[in-house]
């Protein structure tokens, strides 16, 4: 099956700066797809060039298949949440919508249908009729999110989502986006790494405009081949080697002067719910209390020790000029 | 209807709506007809002096309301004058003696004050979705050139409204305010300057157009675009005044490309005249405007 977004060896430069160094990447169809850098790192100009709003120097795009961004092949089927982008003030809420759905190409029931969904979703239904410029900040945030959604396209990019959104708002966003999971392809650049941990898939490391690494979220934080206990500091000792002898594929480390355990196992010969019931198991029938269980590393701790090398060896990282 | 017409056209519907919305339009409409019977309520003074004066010499009673003495008018060598100056060329006037005063005043108004307020309201179109970032979220949804057409035959579309309106108020002036007033022949020929204007305008229209899609800044792109306009008209003048080879001829060229070279036939009645410079008008705006779609295709948003 071919990716959803692919882009090939791109290049993109604003002046003597490279924002993008030859990016490679590859969005698999259907995923929840996670874009992480630092700043500069050339997400935002990945996503911009992908959608055609930037023109790439080098390199080559292809969306859903069909090649390059065309807005005769692919209108209604792509859509971005550009970053740092004003709605227009004047337009109704839903007017602005009815306006975008038909440059998608839209019919007027499908239209109608999908902004009432769209306006549910990000919580805006009693606030159709309002002018743009009546809204507060998180709510134009949202709005945006439902403008990215709007006609069920398959390829949704979303840039920073939930900047500027209010807690609630927030999760209610993350619980959409994992409804869709498996339906369309949504590609998620955000800085907010617990979010992308907890949302997506697949994830890429994107240093200096290029590609660092990219993997399922299972083998960057390792959630398949890694369970670490929190354990109740009570003094009672660890049966490491009862432990040892159920699980003999899985190694076995301490820290914390016996106030953590974390088993390691290759994910191909034991699985993660099997080593957990009888890690829990074992050290139940020992009566030592387990406070917390986390499955492999954080995607946060993976994503440093991934870029420390690239950024160490980058200068400073270039600036995006607003073309004016 | 294919989907680039169809976008082009919900593009042109979404202009109008806006306009209206941000009160835009309203401010141009109001800019247009308030400057209408603002300037024709002056001409009428004018026209009530210049008949006073000319009752004197012939010895009758004064008419309380201008346009009593408007046949007579029109034999009086200052009036006449007046009239070339106007237009621009004796040869001309002489070919409008049988348009009504009030109308060619108001083809004199109208094509004076389009080119400035199209300048003034449309520069900034593009810039400032540009400024904003609300392009962006338009741009995969549509071509870009489907947007700019589209924007375009908004401006266009508001800019006839806009020229009807100021024709309406003149025209209303006109008949509280003179005493022989022809009702109908000023109307059509009102409208038909208002048309002509609107010909001419678009020129301009596609020239702010063009501007607005190669600078992002709305201020810039405004003062940008009058700097255009001035330009356009500076050449104009030129092409009038110089006669030495060969300059003449290069200035001849230029005036084939500016506005100003094809405003002299519109003001004729005959379609021999003004059919060629509608075509030249219109294909200018559009010229102008893909002008500046060349780089606005081009451009990172």
């Amino acid at each position: 099956m071919t990716a959803a977004l692919e882009l090939k060896g791109v290049v993109k430069t604003y002046g003597r700066r490279r924002a993008l160094d030859g990016l490679d990447l590859a969005v698999p169809r259907g995923s929840i797809f996670g874009l992480v850098g630092s700043n500069g790192a050339g997400k935002t100009t990945a996503l911009a060039v992908s959608v055609g709003l930037l023109r790439r120097d080098a390199g080559s795009v292809n969306l859903l298949g069909d090649g390059p961004f065309d807005p005769l092949r692919h209108a209604g089927r792509v859509t971005l949440l550009p970053q740092d982008s004003r709605l227009p003030l004047h337009a109704r809420v839903e007017d602005l919508l009815w306006f975008y759905g038909r440059l998608q190409g839209l019919a007027e029931g499908a239209l109608r249908e999908s902004i009432d969904d769209v306006l549910e979703w990000v919580h805006l239904r009693d606030r159709r009729r309002s002018p743009v410029r009546t809204l507060s900040h998180g709510m134009m945030r949202r709005l945006t999110i439902a403008q990215a959604f709007l006609g069920r396209p398959e390829l949704v990019l979303l840039d920073e989502p939930m900047s500027g959104l209010d807690p609630r708002e927030a999760l209610r966003i993350r619980a959409i986006l994992h409804h869709h999971r498996g339906g369309q392809t949504v590609v998620i650049s955000s800085h907010d790494l617990r979010e992308l941990e907890a949302l997506c898939d697949t994830a890429a490391f994107i240093e200096n405009g290029r590609l660092v690494r990219q993997d399922s979220m299972d083998n960057l934080t390792r959630r398949g081949q890694r369970i670490t206990y929190s354990l109740e500091p009570d003094g009672r000792s660890i049966p490491l080697d009862e432990l040892k002898l159920a699980l003999p594929d899985a190694t076995w480390e301490t820290a914390r002067d016996g106030a953590e355990l974390t088993a390691r196992f290759e994910s191909d010969r034991l699985r993660a719910p099997e080593v957990n019931a009888r890690v829990c198991e074992i050290l139940l029938r020992h009566r030592i209390g387990i406070l917390e269980i986390r499955r492999g590393s954080n995607l946060e701790g993976e994503y440093l020790a991934a870029t420390a090398h690239a950024v160490q060896d980058a200068g400073p990282p270039p600036t995006a000029p607003v073309d004016r | 209807m294919s989907a680039t017409l169809r976008n082009t056209w919900t593009v042109t519907l979404h202009e109008l709506t806006d306009s209206i919305r941000s009160r835009r339009a309203i401010v141009l409409l109001i800019l247009y007809a308030l400057n209408a019977v603002v300037a024709t309520l002056l001409f009428v003074k004018v026209l009530h002096e210049i008949e006073n004066q000319l009752e004197k010499a012939a010895g009758v009673a004064q008419a309380e309301n201008a346009g009593g003495t408007t046949s007579a008018l029109w034999k009086n060598r200052g009036f006449r004058e007046m009239i070339s100056h106007l237009v621009g060329s004796r040869e001309t006037a002489e070919k409008l003696l049988d348009i009504p005063p009030l109308a060619l005043f108001f083809g004199w108004l109208s094509f004076f004050y389009t080119p400035l307020l199209v300048m003034l309201m449309s520069a900034s179109r593009i810039s400032e979705e540009m400024w904003t970032g609300s392009v962006r979220f338009m741009m995969f949804r549509t071509s870009r050139l489907s947007w700019c057409v589209g924007k375009y035959a908004g401006q266009a579309l508001q800019l006839l409204v806009a020229l009807l309106l100021s024709g309406l108020a003149a025209w209303i002036t006109g008949w509280c305010r003179m005493a022989f007033f022809d009702p109908g022949p000023n109307a059509a020929a009102i409208a038909v300057f208002s048309l002509k204007a609107w010909v001419y305008g678009i020129a301009f229209l596609g020239l702010a157009m063009g501007v607005s899609q190669t600078i992002a800044s709305p201020n810039v792109a405004t003062a940008v675009g009058f700097i255009a306009m001035v330009v356009c008209a500076v050449l104009s003048m030129f092409a009038d005044w110089i006669t030495r080879q060969p300059w003449r001829e290069i200035l001849n060229a230029v005036d084939l490309v500016v506005p100003g070279g094809h405003k002299m036939d519109l003001w004729l009645p005959d379609a021999a005249h003004v059919g060629p410079a509608t075509v030249f008008l219109l294909a200018l705006g559009a010229a102008y405007m893909l002008a500046g779609y060349a780089g606005f295709s081009r451009r990172n948003l």
